[in-house]
């Protein structure tokens, strides 16, 4: 009886460590070599490591613990691929020593960050979160700053680098890699579903579009016009819309001085819809079509109409000359920031037809140029007639609201 | 039908006889290592009190975001990797050295294998792991995985100590014979053993295996760090201080052992339900989820049985030990059956990433192990006899606890389910960040409560007349000094 006894805590013995390595072998071991197999068989061709400077960001990241606030794993479920973009697939983490996934979001999943917003954007993001995103949580991070949102010290470069990275080796396998790993992975229905189906690979509603079509917007409120600007736009474009916002700072370029320019209402609906691309202005089509149209009431009730002084045929014919040598190819015969010329800059060339710059913009911006974007100044190129002229000449485009 | 088989649990008097192969029984006082139970009594309220200041101020920079400036010490992230670490190591580890200083000689009539080893252990445990590893963290080395957030530096050094309870902790049971032994032993030896094999696991591990091939090692560890050396160690209080403060046996030692052994095997096997919906492979998400759901039955089984051997203490004993080992093994049922129910996929899909598993896991850290462990702190303090006391003290204390657990962990599970609702709707992010603001200036508020207990139990430990502890339960059990009962089973049970 004793010996039995005696063998049966035997058995208990290597069967509680019999439990535990089965553990690790179910849990661990074998979904690694599943996970392995599939890696190999649905991985692009020598996707690039991260580089010195990403790896480095990689380690802030973890130091500062924004894991534990933004995941990076989008799981397959219908709610997460709807607003983050299409699930997370095993290739995309190979380089992670150790992984970032996460088990908490307080603020978004970052696993499709890489082009979602401009560096200028992250900067001053990352140093003093709250004035670009009213009421986040997400901690301030100046340390990583010589004091200003616009003089990052190599850490905060290293940090924005590697968000950067976030979801960018998806992006580069292109349609092409995408349908291999499709072919090869033979994943059941909803992975299939969730990890290749058709819709944006990042879902981001803030990422700015240089093209894309927008509702029309119906009359809005201007009351809680006003309050919503409060909340999402005055931290940049200021209280009073004249583009000088705490959040203003370090983006370059400025947010736009909504004071002095008169927007026609498809032009504000385009740009709360689509954003302007390749400036830190994001997309705001995440919120209510209401609320959008409240926005834009708001916005149109910072111009105020000012008389407008004649000017003189002839200097509007200069002007016409002026704009048709040396404007049209970006902005367009017609002002709409459409010129043969307008596609290969990553900020798109002003629209004159729906927006009418007021006549003192209109000459600073000829003259000094556009501060952070592809508008040169032509103070030493025209002569100061044919600048004026020019900047006359361009308010002649706008046309306003067709309603 | 389940025979029952009854374990007993008698105070060690002369006719009791002496206990396998002991020749001449010990008294408790020659067999305790009082002055180690002290001091990891004492590092573990300590350890308590600044952990809770790192929560504390991790639930204030989520509603006041620059309140600690620009220092990068006191950032949120790093705030918080300290206080579930400091949780952990430095006060559930500290106070489950203090009960196993108390409960192995207790249980083996042997003492710990040497004093020396126990100055050494706890020299290692607070001053080369929990303190520099604190510090480390705020000065920015730290490991981004969760309940592994030390560098790994510490991580050899807690590996280290490890080994080292091992050999302070284990020896007396093996040199005692594992026959007949109690499930409190069981427990113990469960917990120091399997610890040590999850530990590196969980640690090293993800900085070997890249992304999702770590991760399942991360879930893996997630769960065993909570089901392999919190659960078996705490359970192994409750199963200790439930028979020797109501002086009365277990209610049944075999549904005891089977809750320990359904125990073992399905805690491990729970770990990837932390992941659901993720890469790793499906089947392996399944089964987790399997042995999630029974381990919720597993639990009922052990709970059961606990509070059948509760019976007629009432639900508010009025041995604070007691009381609050009680509640902890209630709160342990419930902490569980909602984990069961939250590893199901289609409530996991919609829970997961909010408050409400931050809520779940304070209920399961706060509600259930640390009440257990103040329980178990308490006991073996009224068992030292130029202990101080205050009952009054720790009773106020228990009554602010459960009061801001309470208004926690429920307002957290409702901030969960709002945010869950708006992040299943097309409402903008920063919804979700608005909507939880007012339940996080709440739950800032319940630290007041919780703050309040943990003050409160402990001044009623440091202050009060010396041998209080020990008046009191003489009192209620009306029995001989305490000094000189043990639990302890005797030889027909099991």
């Amino acid at each position: 009886m004793k010996r039995l006894l005696h063998m049966s805590y035997l058995a208990a013995g290597v069967g509680g460590l019999g439990f535990f390595a089965m553990s690790i072998l179910l849990l661990g071991v074998w979904p690694g070599r599943a996970l392995q197999d599939q890696i190999g068989r649905t991985q692009p061709q020598h996707p690039p490591h991260l580089t010195a400077s990403e790896q480095r960001g990689r380690v802030i990241y973890g130091r500062e613990g924004c894991a534990y606030c933004h995941t990076q794993q989008i799981r397959y479920v219908a709610a997460d691929v709807a607003r983050f973009g299409k699930a997370t697939l095993a290739w995309e983490t190979i380089y992670d020593y150790p992984h970032l996934w996460g088990t908490r979001r307080i603020g978004p999943d970052l696993s499709r960050e890489a082009g979602t917003r401009p560096q200028d954007w992250q900067l001053s993001h990352l140093y003093a979160p709250r004035t670009l995103v009213a009421d986040s949580v997400m901690p301030a991070f100046p340390w990583l700053f010589a004091g200003a949102p616009d003089r990052p010290l190599q850490e905060a470069r290293d940090l924005v680098n590697y968000l950067e990275t976030l979801g960018r080796n998806r992006e580069l396998v292109g349609a092409e890699g995408e349908a291999f790993a499709r072919m090869a992975c033979n994943c059941p229905g909803d992975e299939e579903k969730f990890g290749f189906g058709a819709g944006p690979l990042n879902a981001s509603p803030a990422m700015a579009r240089r093209a894309g079509a927008f509702p029309k917007l119906e009359a809005g409120d201007a009351a809680a016009g006003r309050a919503l600007y409060a909340t999402h736009c005055a931290g940049c474009h200021g209280v009073a819309g004249l583009g000088d916002g705490p959040g203003a700072a370090g983006l370059q370029p400025k947010p736009a001085n909504l004071a002095e320019r008169e927007y026609s209402g498809d032009q504000i609906g385009f740009v709360l819809w689509n954003g302007v691309a390749g400036t830190s202005m994001p997309a705001w089509r995440d919120l209510a079509a209401g609320d959008l149209a409240s926005l834009a009431e708001a916005v149109r009730g910072f111009h105020a109409a000012q008389s407008e002084p004649p000017i003189p045929r002839a200097v509007l014919d200069l002007g016409a000359r002026v704009y048709t040598d040396r404007c049209a190819q970006c902005h367009g015969r017609n002002g709409g920031g459409d010129g043969p010329a307008a596609a290969q800059f990553p900020i798109a060339p002003a629209n004159f037809r729906g927006r009418r710059p007021s006549i003192a913009a209109s000459l600073r911006a000829v003259r000094e140029g556009v501060a952070g974007t592809p508008m040169a100044p032509w103070a030493g190129e025209l002569a100061e007639a044919e600048l004026s002229a020019a900047a006359y000449y361009v308010r002649t485009f706008f046309v306003g609201d067709a309603r | 039908m389940i025979k029952k088989i009854r374990g007993t649990l008698m105070p060690e008097s002369p006719e009791a006889g002496t206990p396998p192969n002991v020749e001449t029984p010990l008294s408790h006082a020659q067999l305790v290592q009082s002055h180690l139970v002290y001091s990891h009594g004492l590092a573990a309220l300590l350890a308590l009190l600044i952990s809770a200041g790192f929560g504390l101020l991790a639930a204030i920079e989520l509603v006041a975001p620059d309140v600690a400036g620009s220092s990068p010490w006191l950032t949120w992230g790093r705030i918080r990797y300290d206080h579930t670490q400091g949780i952990m190591l430095g006060w559930l580890g500290n106070a489950f050295f203090a009960f196993l200083y108390h409960a192995v000689p207790v249980l083996t009539g042997r003492r710990v294998t040497s004093p020396k080893l126990g100055q050494w252990l706890f020299g290692i445990w607070n001053f080369v792991i929990v303190l520099p590893g604190w510090v480390l963290v705020l000065a920015g080395y730290s490991q981004p995985l969760e309940w592994a957030e030390f560098p790994l530096v510490i991580d050899a050094f807690v590996v280290l100590a490890l080994l080292l309870a091992a050999v302070q902790f284990l020896p007396p049971f093996f040199s005692r014979g594992l026959d007949e032994l109690y499930v409190s032993s069981w427990y113990i030896i469960g917990g120091l053993v399997f610890t040590l094999f999850a530990y590196p696991m969980g640690n090293f591990v993800p900085e070997l295996l890249p992304g999702a091939r770590g991760a399942a090692f991360s879930g893996l560890w997630i769960h065993d760090a909570v089901g392999l050396f919190v659960t078996p160690l705490a359970l192994a209080i409750v199963y200790f201080v439930i028979p020797a403060a109501t002086r009365r046996p277990i209610y049944s030692h075999f549904l005891s052992m089977l809750g320990f052994w359904l125990l073992f095997f399905l805690y491990p096997l729970n770990g990837t339900h932390h992941y659901v919906f993720s890469v790793i492979p499906m089947s392996a998400q399944i089964g987790a989820i399997l042995a999630s759901s029974l381990l919720g039955i597993d639990v009922v089984i052990v709970v059961a049985n606990l509070l059948l051997s509760l019976r007629g203490s009432g639900w508010f004993p009025r041995d604070p030990a007691l009381r609050f080992v009680g509640t902890g093994t209630v709160i342990y049922l419930i902490v569980s059956i909602q984990g069961s129910m939250q590893a199901q996929m289609a409530v996991n899909q919609r829970v997961h990433f909010s408050d409400w598993v931050v809520g779940h896991s304070h209920l399961a850290m706060l509600g259930f192990a640390s009440f257990v462990a103040l329980g178990g702190l308490v006991h073996v303090w009224q068992r030292i006899p130029w202990a101080r006391y205050h009952a009054g003290m720790i009773r106020a204390g228990y009554w602010l606890l459960l009061a801001g657990l309470v208004a926690m962990v429920a307002d957290l599970t409702i901030a969960g389910l709002v945010q869950a609702n708006l992040w299943n709707s097309s409402a903008p992010w920063m919804d979700s960040v608005r909507a939880a603001r007012p339940y996080w200036i709440l739950r800032m508020f319940t630290f007041l409560p919780i703050a309040g207990g943990f003050l409160s139990v402990m001044f009623g430990l440091f202050v009060g007349n010396v041998g209080d502890g020990l008046r009191e339960i003489e009192q209620e059990i009306g029995l001989e000094p305490v000094a000189q009962l043990a639990p302890r089973i005797p030889g027909e049970a099991l």
